[in-house]
């Protein structure tokens, strides 16, 4: 079998990541961002920018995402953000947010403006002990208490889980408490080694493919929860079994562009976004208050210097890796912050999250 | 990659039995979950325009966190 998607990257992405500040208000311990204490707050010049380009393109397509990052995007404020988002088109705003600061007002805000909103919590509340506020103390009551305005106003909210540590038996616990939380998605990250957080994440094989094993065994008793991990795979595996498993993957890479707060763009990866490399310099390619985002990805394969090496990296991924078809090529953040370079191929986040995800469903199903 | 080898596509299909009755819960789930193509908007669930019903941006070659 060979693999014909993605090939070079994609002029016109399906999103858009937009840092509205680089603030965080709380400082979990895994966290990749380098910059999180500080507030650099974007301005409208850089938004209506972006909005130049992306307009056009969600004009073109039925959806279009404007994803507001951060940093913690609610940190920008609501009249920061409102402005933020005013010169958008036809587009759909989302929030990935830590929570802590969502309150009636957030929530009608989300309500008049449509906004999709993903938190970030990572289970019950032991789980949650990495995510501390600015003095060190546990965030999870304020991560909650949000949530739960959420709740009380009937705003449908996705959930990302960072698992630091997968073992036999954290999955069902991790399914049962997001259940009961009430998010229509669920997306569940194993930690990375990235960024600022060097933790290492070379988990033992069976914990990891148990892990999923089992989630998928919590999910299938009531499967009311989208996961991602398992809705994703089991795409890929009836793709297989259907013989179309090779119009799985896109054509070409998404540039999944992340507009830093001063107007860097930042392709690929927006863990990349604020770091800087003596060989790769700042990872960017270009700002959009010098050149429009559309042309910045015209000629994105050139755009920055490691943006070539990174496509010879998916090439050695598609060569090598049996695994590819589901995969995609290894992400160019893992890539850099596991190897050092962009050329590499198999990461410790390719083993925990794509690898032994496939494994661990396939253990499963062979099980039934 | 090599055309002589394909251990992947290999396994998914040893563990085909399973995989069917699995797929098929899988889209009865789907369709419980209404995320079927008469979505009224005011869910967290929303396609993704490449493959599946998931927020567009949990990407699967890339996903901020």
């Amino acid at each position: 079998m060979s693999w014909s998607g993605m090939r070079g990257i994609s002029p016109i992405p399906s999103y858009v990541v937009l840092q509205p500040t680089t603030l965080c208000n709380l400082d979990c311990t895994y966290c990749y961002l380098p910059f999180r204490a500080r507030n650099d707050r974007m301005s409208p010049a850089v938004a209506a920018a972006v909005a130049a380009s992306v307009n056009p393109w969600a004009a073109a397509d039925e959806r279009f995402s404007v994803v507001w990052h951060g940093g913690e995007p609610l940190a920008a404020g609501r009249d920061a953000l409102a402005e933020l988002m005013a010169p958008f088109e036809s587009v759909e705003h989302h929030v990935q947010t830590n929570a802590t600061l969502i309150d009636d007002a957030w929530c009608e805000f989300f309500a008049e403006r449509g906004v999709r909103v993903s938190v970030s919590v990572d289970g019950p509340e032991p789980l949650n002990r990495e995510r501390v506020n600015r003095a060190g103390a546990p965030a999870y009551r304020t991560i909650l208490r949000g949530i739960e305005a959420l709740q009380r106003h009937g705003v449908p909210f996705s959930a990302l889980c960072v698992v630091a540590q997968p073992r036999p038996g954290l999955a069902a616990q991790l399914y049962e408490y997001f259940l009961d939380l009430g998010c229509d998605v669920l997306g569940v990250n194993i930690e990375e080694q990235e960024g600022v957080n060097a933790r290492a994440n070379d988990f033992a094989d069976d914990a990891v493919r148990t892990f999923w094993a089992e989630l998928v065994a919590a999910w299938r008793l009531e499967p009311r929860i989208h996961v991602r991990e398992i809705e994703w795979t089991l795409r890929y595996a009836g793709a297989v079994l259907a013989g179309t498993a090779d119009g799985i993957l896109p054509g070409a890479l998404d540039p999944i562009p992340t507009i830093a707060a001063d107007g860097r763009v930042f392709l690929l990866s927006p863990e990349l976004a604020g770091f800087t490399d003596a060989r790769y310099g700042d990872f960017s390619s270009g700002s959009v208050l010098r050149t429009p985002l559309s042309t910045i990805l015209a000629g994105a394969a050139t755009s920055a210097g490691w943006v070539p090496e990174y496509l010879r990296g998916v090439e050695a991924c598609r060569t090598s890796c049996p695994y590819f078809g589901f995969c995609g090529g290894a992400h160019a953040a893992n890539r850099y912050f596991e190897h050092g370079r962009f050329d590499g191929t198999e990461t410790n986040h390719c083993r925990n999250s794509k690898i032994r995800l496939l494994e661990g469903v396939l253990d499963h199903a062979e099980a039934c | 990659m090599p055309k002589h080898a394909d251990p992947v596509t290999e396994r998914v299909n040893e563990a085909a039995d399973g995989l069917r009755v699995l797929l098929e819960e899988a889209a009865m789930a789907r369709a419980a979950r209404a995320e079927a193509s008469e979505q009224d908007g005011t869910s967290a669930v929303c396609a993704w325009n490449h493959f599946e019903n998931i927020p567009t941006f949990y990407n699967w070659n890339n996903r901020p966190r």
